[in-house]
């Protein structure tokens, strides 16, 4: 069953989407409908142009005085008696009913033997019974009898005639042949195609309908992933859905547009407490700085100043990680190359060995004071951790690849994916001594991604040593 | 201490627990302190302190019950014409755009080093007593294609992109855009641009025209806007038009 379904999706016209795959199985099921039915069609048509022609023939031969031999001359009455002026499908009365000696099929007659059989039994219960009934259908004008009359009644379109003849022969005692014909209006093959195209032209009509249906249906749906996309993007509230399509689809909208209204809600409640606990916690610490300026022991004030300066960035760390999926900064076309230099001079006025290769000057829209602190954070890791910092910028197709690396001892493989996670530092113990709550790769990780790019790190190798550790940023160019 | 007659400061904290100890630094810093616990505090000392006692600038707390840090400074600047100084929790940049667009002149974030306000306080001073009560309007600067937007610190390049630089080379080009086509010799540069980041230049003001020109010049070995002239000096070679801000 599951390698069927998944024969079934390989297909290539398997549709994907909801509103394919409800047409394709409404336009199966109407395909199956309509075949049933007009074979039923075809069917009940079938028995009755059957019918009709064996009660004509068995009128024909019960009830009129049969022509002998060949035509010499129309009889009186019947020269007299005009026959009526659109008299197509009616034979000349000499040629309905005749008496032939010798009965001899054309080669491309059609022997009905379902005529047969019932003309046979419709004679024999009207009291004619016959030692042998053939009845065969020709074209008009394979008929060799009908020669004449085709000729006169329809020369120019006689070869398009779509009538054909039935022909039925009884043999009689005698050895000789009653034959009846009659005109029927066309073959059986053209009623079929009369039928299919009929049935075809429902079929479109309907498959049409459905599809109009099912797209009115399917649209709120597309619309609604679009809907989460977006929000999922900016977290805003601009350009929610009005409840449309069919009832289900709006109690989901509705649904969706009460969950999206509730998430903003606690996103703002989570703002208003960071805001809170952001000012609450810094103006102590203001004054606590202030207060440590009248500490005499210069050495000492300077560690209390440092103490209250990593207590900040810690603060500062984890407000931003908070805030950074929800930026209230725009987006902004920013020179990247610029702003890796300004970065990496602020490293060397600070006297730090900082390092910038070539950079390639590359625009992109971000956020220039995030990033900003994005590369100050991997570039204090690196120097942390590595002693020197070497940074470079270039392009990989649509990507900006940012690459901080250091010369340190590298981060043990299997702790890598840990390090980005919040509060991780590599030593187990968590002493302050290399400073920071961990925070700053997770930071840069979520800056990375809320433009759209990511983080990796990984280990720098020489001949099977780790000799360093590559931090790479990738950012999408547009 | 520079002052003849010592700086009166009107602080403005909701929190005691701050402003107090901060009243005690900036007196034994040699300033005159008056201290407010909320605006409409701030406003009847400003009645009170008429005359001679009239406060030569204020530091304001943004956030403060009732009427907030803002609205005060507005009054303060457009009234009073006092410089401002902001004390300020968030140090986002939409904060410190609000503040310095509103007319304050300079801001410092919670927790601060006392000594860099102290610094600051006398470099806004400075900076007051060299251009008297000028009104704070929003203006960009253009020149070659290039803008700066002086409240935002944006450059911006011709075709649109933002430019990061360091305050340092902030002031450097606002030097060069306040006085184009004017030769500037290294010692009326540094005079201009030693602000509150004074420690910044501690080296050589050459080394700062090199990062500017590596941002703003096509070729850096090759200058064409900032032009050193022959017997020590640069010179910015630009038009300059200063247009207000369109947003």
């Amino acid at each position: 069953m599951a390698s069927l379904s998944y024969r079934i999706r390989r297909l290539p016209v398997w549709p994907r989407s909801l509103q394919g795959q409800m047409l394709l199985a409404l336009a199966l099921a109407l395909m199956v409908a309509q075949g049933i039915s007009s074979g039923l069609m075809w069917r009940a048509q079938h028995e009755r142009h059957l019918n009709g022609m064996v009660n004509a023939l068995a009128f024909r031969l019960l009830g009129q005085p049969a022509q002998d031999g060949p035509p010499d001359g129309p009889p009186t009455e019947a020269r007299d008696r005009r026959p009526p002026p659109d008299d197509g499908f009616r034979l000349p009365r000499r040629l309905r009913l005749r008496v032939e000696r010798d009965f001899a099929p054309v080669p491309t007659d059609h022997r009905r033997h379902d005529a047969e059989g019932a003309l046979h039994e419709v004679l024999e219960a009207q009291g004619l019974p016959a030692a042998q009934v053939v009845v065969v259908e020709r074209a008009l004008i394979a008929d060799p009898e009908l020669t004449d009359w085709v000729a006169r009644k329809r020369a120019q379109q006689a070869a398009g005639d779509p009538r054909r003849v039935i022909v039925a022969a009884l043999r009689q005692n005698d050895g000789g042949w009653l034959v009846a014909r009659v005109v029927v209006p066309a073959d059986e093959g053209r009623i079929l195609a009369s039928i299919l195209l009929q049935t075809l032209f429902t079929y479109v009509v309907l498959v049409g309908a459905t599809a109009l249906i099912v797209r009115r249906i399917a649209r709120p749906l597309k619309a609604l992933t679009r809907r989460v996309d977006a929000f999922a993007a900016d977290r805003s509230l601009d350009g929610q859905l009005a409840p449309q399509g069919p009832e289900d689809v709006q109690l989901l909208i509705e649904a969706h547009n009460a969950m999206e209204q509730r998430i903003v809600s606690l996103l703002d409640e989570k703002d208003v407490m960071l805001g809170a606990i952001g000012h609450d916690l810094k103006t102590p610490l203001a004054a606590l700085r202030v207060r440590i300026e009248a500490v005499d022991d210069d050495a000492e004030r300077a560690r209390m100043a440092a103490t209250i300066e990593d207590i900040t960035r810690s603060l500062d760390d984890i407000l931003s990680l908070a805030r950074v999926g929800r930026p209230t900064d725009p987006v902004e076309s920013t020179q990247l190359s610029a702003l890796v230099a300004d970065v990496v001079g602020e490293y060397e006025d600070m006297g730090e060995d900082v390092d910038l290769a070539d950079t390639e000057r590359l625009v992109l829209p971000l956020r220039p004071t995030w990033l900003r602190r994005a590369l100050r954070n991997l570039v204090s890791n690196a120097l942390r951790y590595g002693a020197r910092a070497r940074v470079s910028l270039r392009r990989d197709g649509r990507h900006a690849v940012l690459r901080v690396e250091d010369d340190g001892p590298g981060i043990p493989e299997d702790a890598i994916a840990r390090m980005m996670e919040p509060f991780t530092r590599l030593e187990a113990s968590r002493n302050s001594a290399t400073g920071g709550a961990g925070l700053g790769l997770a930071l840069a990780r979520a800056i990375a991604e809320q433009h759209g790019g990511n983080l990796t790190l990984a280990n720098r190798r020489q001949d099977g040593t780790i000799v360093g550790l590559t931090a790479e940023l990738r950012l999408p160019l547009s | 201490m520079i002052e003849t007659t010592p700086t009166r400061v009107l602080l403005v904290d909701d929190e005691p627990a701050l402003r107090e100890p901060l009243a005690d630094y900036l007196v034994r810093q040699g300033f005159v302190v008056t201290q407010a616990g909320t605006a409409a505090e701030a406003r009847s000392r400003l009645v009170e302190g008429q005359g001679e006692h009239r406060p030569d600038i204020a530091l304001l707390d943004i956030m403060m019950p009732g009427e907030d840090g803002l609205s005060l400074c507005r009054h303060l600047v457009e009234a009073r014409r006092l410089p401002v100084i902001f004390i300020t929790a968030r140090g986002e940049a939409t904060d410190r755009i609000v503040g310095l667009e509103i007319g304050a002149d300079d801001y410092v974030v919670k927790p601060f080093d006392p000594r860099e306000l102290v610094a600051r306080i006398r470099s806004v001073l400075r900076r007051a007593a060299r251009q008297p009560a000028e009104p704070n309007d929003a203006v960009v600067y253009h020149f070659e294609g290039w803008s700066l937007d002086p409240l935002k610190r944006r450059l911006t390049d011709p075709e649109g992109a933002g430019v990061a630089i360091s305050s340092a080379e902030f002031r450097l080009l606002m030097a060069f855009l306040d006085h184009p086509r004017q030769v500037l010799d290294r010692d009326r540069l540094l005079d201009m641009v030693q602000g509150r980041e004074a420690h910044l230049f501690d080296r050589a003001i050459d080394n700062q025209i090199s990062r500017l020109r590596r941002k703003i010049e096509a070729d850096s070995r090759n200058p064409q806007l900032v032009q050193t002239v022959w017997g020590g000096g640069y010179m910015l070679a630009a038009e300059v038009r200063k247009l207000p801000a369109t947003d």
